[in-house]
């Protein structure tokens, strides 16, 4: 940079040729012209001129480079980077009424911001010349609008330079600056982006050190006032007559071609006449056609185009980007002077008044008005090159990595997810604009520089905002916030409007180039002002800076700030990448990698086929990102696994998302009984987890499932059954329990027709005779296993495995079986057998059974003793309570309190129930009394002494259940449940067995829908080739091979009745369908590539935010590629 | 050659686009010949679309229409295919493999195009094309560039000399920097292997 800086200050005596940007050759004229300062605010496309300046200004002031360079920094150049454009050119034509030359310098918009000062001051007088660039964005390359600034021109009355190429600007410049010393009026020059970021040859001469000395003089048309207005219009419109005006317009107004004989003339302005001359040359046309380049376009050169007009040409084409400014000019000067000539312009072969010309529309357009072709015989166009043009992905810029507006943007996203909220998000100018493309998506409107705090105020006032506190949230950068958001912000408090400001502060003025600002001033020539204090001044209640990259933190600070009713505002405070400050924080040894395991694979399935929580999913779960950033408790699912495999990650990150249907649907994804799990499931995902704390998904399940509405939908398993591809094999299931249903629910969506059988008479086996009622919702049991039916499934009732259906029919008719039968006989106790008439005993499955049917009579006030520890006892117990409270009811178990097979929930009930409970406890004898009480004799089962003596009225055995002897003996299993070829059903090769009997009687209703499932994959196995184990094996095996987890149990007990505090949870694990950080976060830096997400180490800026941002902790820190290296070594 | 000659440079935003058009347009000086340049700014830096024309010879300017670009040095394959309407039967192109997925293709809304299938079509359709499908390890992502430049001035209808282009370098790049870029250049200058048809 310094050797530029030198290289544009030094002046040559002689003329010397360089190729500089247009905006480099304006600088340079500037400085050839003598200008004293320069005053601007940054804008693409004028930005660079004052980056010249900046540098030039920097370079003359430091004291080395004055000791080193006396020559070039002679009289220091002032200059400033004003807060907006107003201020800029108020303080150049200041800077000029005390006798110093400025230059002030905007793009198109900040003109609108600068015409007051501009409007009035043609009226009185400046000093020292005053020079005005204004540089144009026609098609909008970096603008809010494509306006056109020759209007300055005629609007303010003042001269207006229009060049064609850096060459034309740079001698216009230097015209300017002697125009206005001369005729005491701004002079505007006005450039476009082609002209301004075009690089031409100049030529660069001596540089103008006449030595202004300040000085102000007091003189009457300093004070404006009405009276003097008219004379000085007067005054004002004859100056633009003056013979120095006169004579330049002239000088600008050339015949650039001058073709002899020729019927056609054009006239053209700016960068049009650059593509005219292109055309011509490239074609050998140059002597076909005239062409009048007007260079200077106010005053407009009447006589020069008059004389044009003149020269009897057939017609006259009018070239010039934007609005027909010239072509009316031409058309008046026409009509005055009854010139028959005709004019074309906007209008004539797809001459608009937008965008920008181009090489290709304006040899279009001179074809057609020259009436002839530039047929080309060499340097033909390629063959059909649209097949490799259609399709190509866009390539839209997009904020930077490590940018900390991404991290503020996703920060905002997390606390305020779009899809539930109706806050309105104003965004305004700047870098951060960016914001409002995918993935980010965070804003609702932009408008012109600065309007986000009147926007956002506006919208409050008109009481259009939807939230509940009718808050509207303005996003501002630091740079626009000094430019023109400060006095919307003053509005805001003063009129006490009820917004939050969020002030994106990255420490600079980024999308220009990064300039300081008052905020972020990084010279010591500048005083730094501090925002907070500035804001608490103006009487902001609440003002939060905050550290976009600490999200936690930031979470709370945001929170405040929005519940604030009135005006607050929040600092997002931290540095640009391109900054200093940010390249100083990183660590340049360390890199961020990613796991690929990690990324986009799923823990739950190896079989990507199967239904998948993701596809009901909010499409973009922000919860499961959220719950790692704020929870207190993160447990990674693989902790909470289900034996029936659904994914509790889903489930859980669907309530996070408060999306309860899709909840009920992922449980769905793998089973019937949403709500009969939410009611009896024994929850092994919670107990069986290592983790101290854990997800209370039972719970939940129970919430979820009890919300009718989707309870009642299956629409999506039966869409399943529906768009099965049919495999035309038929499936037979003997048992109607949860493990047959389960293994049908699995299978009929697989595509397989089923047909179960069910001794009983309905379906549900234990859980509709077993379970008492008061246990569950009974009828949303039915309804949960009726779904099946209706899923063509075939069910025949009161049919029994045996005589009326024998094995050996069942195996042939059908192209595999499952026994699913269940163990439905209690174990006898013989003692109680023996000594007790049936009136008086029973065991428990036939007592729930009668229960359940209430058939069951026992005379109230009796007493009830249950021999067991196990469910069924407890169950027996609490049904027996139910009967009537007036009976009393006594459990007398061999297990301690501790080491009890039953739920301890179930156990807790009871207790509470007032039922009693005599531990270590067998039945020594018992006798039955004359008046018909048993006396029972209680002996420790520990030590074998008695215990105690008790009377009651009715023995309930509850010692456990077998199946039908006749079927168990027989029955023998191999790992895959199929019945083994050396037993009873030899040959029978496509039967396999399901439930209880497939792993002895400790299973519970969840590990029944397991292990019906684990036998649907063995079928699919043997019928069509299924590779896939079943998903739930780990889960289910824990089940069946760990011993109840009573003490386990014991612990975890929890009040049904507490609130589960979602938002202290965090479950997480790998997704297949993740793609998080793509879809919301969208860094540069991260490439996606076969399906998982990678880091392109030389895009990365190492913010590390990302490693926040995966909600599967796939991304990490690791020490840099050489350090890695240098280990392998060793 | 005609004594007018259009060069394009394309790329993304990051990629050094503007450094080698100021080289390019340096050599252009040193060898006596008009040189104009037109670039685009604006969101460059923020990972958008960047293209140099440079026109050499008089009335020639940086701006480029169908079919009227002599020779195409592309620093990204999609943003080189994204030119082809600019390129004619005689163009000659010279393109680099290192890929920049944007953000569409990311998120899998759209496509990265086969480059196999654009260099066998450029193949058959221009004067002369040189696809470096792999740079030398030693070449760091950022000099890619220069690379291309150096290997460049070796294809037939490069319009500037390669001694000219080694001047420009010593004028511009300045510091440490100046020897690392002309050992690149010289790299590129000597590449032999590149993939020239499948």
């Amino acid at each position: 940079m310094i050797e530029r800086t030198i290289k544009i200050l030094t002046p040559h005596s002689a003329p010397h040729k360089t190729c500089v940007m247009g905006n480099e050759g304006i600088a340079r004229a500037a400085l050839e012209a003598g200008v004293n300062g320069v005053f601007s605010y940054p804008g693409t496309p004028s930005t660079e001129i004052s980056e010249i300046f900046n540098h030039v200004n920097n370079f003359q002031t430091a004291p080395d480079n004055q000791k080193k360079y006396p020559a070039i920094t002679n009289d220091p150049v002032y200059f400033e980077y004003s807060i907006n454009e107003k201020i800029a050119l108020e303080k150049a034509i200041a800077f000029s009424i005390g006798n110093r030359s400025a230059m002030c310098v905007m793009k198109n918009v900040g003109m609108n911001v600068a015409s007051d000062p501009l409007m009035s001051v043609t009226y009185q007088t400046i000093g020292a010349p005053l020079v005005i660039v204004v540089c144009d964005d026609p098609g909008c390359h970096s603008s809010s609008n494509e306006q056109d600034s020759r209007y300055w021109g005629p609007m303010a009355s003042v001269p207006m330079f229009n060049p064609a190429t850096p060459a034309d600007a740079f001698k216009m410049i230097k015209e300017a600056f002697n125009l206005s010393e001369k005729i005491k009026l701004p002079v505007i020059v006005r450039t476009t982006t082609r002209v301004s970021h075009t690089r031409g040859i100049v030529t660069y001469g001596n540089i103008n050190h006449e030595n202004r000395k300040p000085k102000f003089e007091r003189l009457p048309e300093h004070i404006n006032i009405p009276a003097r207005t008219a004379a000085a219009h007067t005054r004002l419109l004859d100056k633009l007559k003056n013979e120095n005006v006169l004579s330049l317009l002239s000088r600008n107004t050339r015949i650039v071609l001058n073709g002899s004989k020729t019927k056609f003339g054009i006239i053209s302005s700016g960068v049009s006449t650059s593509y005219v001359t292109e055309i011509l040359y490239q074609n050998n046309s140059t002597d076909k056609v005239n062409v009048l380049e007007l260079g200077m376009i106010h005053p407009f050169p009447e006589k020069e185009v008059l004389a044009f007009l003149n020269k009897g040409f057939e017609k006259i084409l009018i070239l010039e980007e934007l609005d027909p400014l010239t072509e009316n000019s031409v058309r008046i000067i026409a009509q005055k002077n009854n010139s028959t000539t005709e004019i074309l312009g906007k209008g004539f072969s797809g001459l608009v008044s937008t965008g920008e010309f181009s090489i290709d529309m304006i040899t279009n357009v001179l074809e057609k008005f020259m009436e002839t072709s530039f047929s080309k015989s060499e340097n033909l166009p390629l063959e059909n090159p649209e097949k490799y043009l259609q399709n190509l992905p866009p390539r839209p810029p997009a904020l930077c990595a490590g940018c900390p507006h991404r991290a503020t943007f996703y920060l905002l996203k997390l606390a305020i997810p779009r899809e539930q909220s109706e806050l309105i998000l104003c965004g305004d100018i700047g870098c951060f604009g960016l914001g409002a493309l995918p993935p980010l998506k965070m804003l609702d409107t932009i408008n012109h520089m600065g309007m986000s705090i009147s926007m956002a105020q506006g919208l409050f006032a008109s009481g259009s905002s939807t939230e509940k506190n009718k808050k509207v949230v303005a996003l501002i950068g630091d740079g626009t916030f000094f430019h023109s958001g400060l006095s919307s912000l003053v509005n805001a408090v003063y009129t006490r409007t009820n917004i939050l400001v969020v002030i994106f502060d990255n420490r600079t003025i980024g999308m220009t180039g990064h300039q300081s600002h008052p905020g972020a001033s990084r010279l010591p020539k500048y005083h730094e002002i501090d925002i907070p204090p500035l804001l608490k001044g103006l009487g902001v209640e609440v003002v939060e800076t905050i550290n976009p990259f600490n999200i936690p933190e930031s979470f709370k600070q945001l929170d405040k700030a929005m519940k604030h009713n009135g005006v607050s505002v929040v600092i997002a405070k931290a540095p640009c990448i391109f900054l200093p400050d940010y390249k100083e924080k990183i660590d340049k040894q360390m890199r961020i990698i990613v796991d690929a395991n990690l990324c986009n694979s799923c823990a739950n399935h190896e079989d990507h086929s199967l239904a998948c929580s993701r596809c009901y999913a909010p499409k973009n779960n922000l919860s499961r990102a959220k719950a790692k950033l704020i929870s207190e408790i993160s447990i990674p699912a693989q902790e909470q696994l289900c034996p029936a495999n659904i994914c509790n990650h889903g489930f859980f990150n669907s309530i996070l998302e408060k999306d309860y249907k899709s909840a009920v649907e992922i449980v769905r994804d793998k089973m019937l009984f949403a709500r009969t799990c939410g009611a009896i499931c024994h929850r092994p995902c919670e107990l069986f987890s290592t983790e101290a704390n854990v997800v209370p998904i039972k719970k939940l399940k129970h919430l979820v499932s009890g919300i009718d509405e989707n309870f009642r939908d299956f629409s999506v398993p039966k869409a399943r059954v529906k768009n099965a591809s049919k495999k035309n094999k038929k499936v037979g299931i003997v048992g109607a329990g949860p493990a047959g249903l389960s293994a049908a629910y699995d299978l009929v969506q697989s595509g397989y027709d089923v047909t179960i059988f069910e001794k009983e008479n309905k379906a549900g086996g234990m859980v509709t005779f077993a379970i008492p009622d008061f246990r569950m919702d009974k009828t949303g049991f039915d309804y949960e296993a009726m779904q099946l039916a209706e899923m063509g499934v075939k069910f025949f009732f009161n049919t029994s495995l045996g005589k009326e259906l024998p094995l050996e029919r069942l195996s042939k008719e059908y192209d595999a079986v499952i026994l699913a039968i269940g163990m439905n006989q209690s174990k006898k106790l013989n003692l109680i057998d023996s000594s007790v008439p049936v009136a008086k005993r029973t065991d428990a499955l036939s007592f729930l059974k009668s229960f359940n049917l209430k058939e069951q009579r026992i005379e109230p006030g009796s007493t009830i003793l249950i021999i067991g520890g196990g469910n069924s006892a407890i169950d027996a117990a609490r049904s027996a309570k139910k009967l009537s409270n007036l009976n009393k009811v006594i459990v007398s178990c061999i297990e301690t309190d501790n080491t009890m097979p039953a739920f301890a929930e179930e156990v807790k009930h009871a207790v509470e129930e007032e039922i009693d409970f005599v531990h270590d406890s067998y039945v020594e004898s018992c006798t039955i009394w004359k008046s018909g009480e048993i006396n029972v004799v209680l002996h420790s089962f520990r030590n074998k002494k008695l215990l105690q003596n008790l009377k009651c009225d009715y023995i309930i055995t509850a010692i456990g259940q077998t199946t039908d002897p006749a079927i168990n003996k027989n029955l023998s299993k191999d790992e895959n449940l199929r019945v083994k070829s050396e037993h009873s059903f030899t040959g029978y090769k496509n039967v396999f067995v399901a439930g209880d009997i497939s792993s002895g009687n400790n299973m519970s209703v969840i590990g029944a829908i397991a292990s019906g499932k684990k036998s649907a994959v063995a079928v699919r196995k043997l019928l069509e080739n299924y590779k896939y184990n079943y998903e739930g094996e780990k889960a289910l095996e824990r089940l069946n091979t760990n011993p109840t987890p009573t003490l386990r149990l014991r612990r975890s007990i929890v009040d049904e009745d507490i609130k589960v505090e979602l938002e202290k949870y965090n479950l997480f694990q790998s997704c297949y369908k993740c793609n998080h950080c793509i879809d919301n976060f969208g860094c540069p830096a991260m490439v996606k590539v076969n399906g998982k997400v990678q880091i392109d180490q030389s895009r990365c800026n190492l913010c590390g935010l990302c490693i926040d941002v995966c909600p599967n902790n796939a991304i990490q820190w690791s020490v840099g590629a050489d350090k890695v290296l240098e280990s392998e070594e060793v | 050659m005609s004594d007018r000659n259009k060069l394009l440079i394309a790329g993304v935003g990051g990629q050094g686009i503007v450094y080698i058009t100021n080289i390019i347009t340096e050599a252009a000086m040193l060898s006596g010949i008009p040189v104009s340049v037109s670039e685009i700014h604006g969101l460059s830096q923020r990972g958008g679309v960047v293209t140099a024309g440079i026109g050499l010879g008089e009335h020639c300017t940086g701006f480029y229409g169908k079919a009227g670009v002599d020779f195409l040095i592309g620093l990204e394959p999609l943003e080189t295919q994204r030119c082809l309407h600019y390129l004619h039967k005689n163009s000659s192109v010279i393109f680099g493999s290192h890929r920049i997925q944007p953000y569409s293709v990311n998120a899998q809304i759209a496509e990265y195009p086969d480059v196999n299938s654009f260099v066998n079509y450029l193949n058959g359709q221009c004067k002369e094309v040189v696809f470096i499908e792999r740079f030398p390890e030693t070449v760091d992502s950022v000099l890619q560039n220069i690379f291309l430049l150096g290997r460049a001035t070796r294809m037939k209808d490069f319009p500037l000399k390669k001694g000219k282009i080694e001047k420009a370098i010593h004028s511009i790049v300045t510091g440490s920097y100046k020897e690392k870029t002309l050992n690149v250049f010289k790299q590129g200058v000597e590449f032999e292997m590149e993939l020239k048809s499948t």
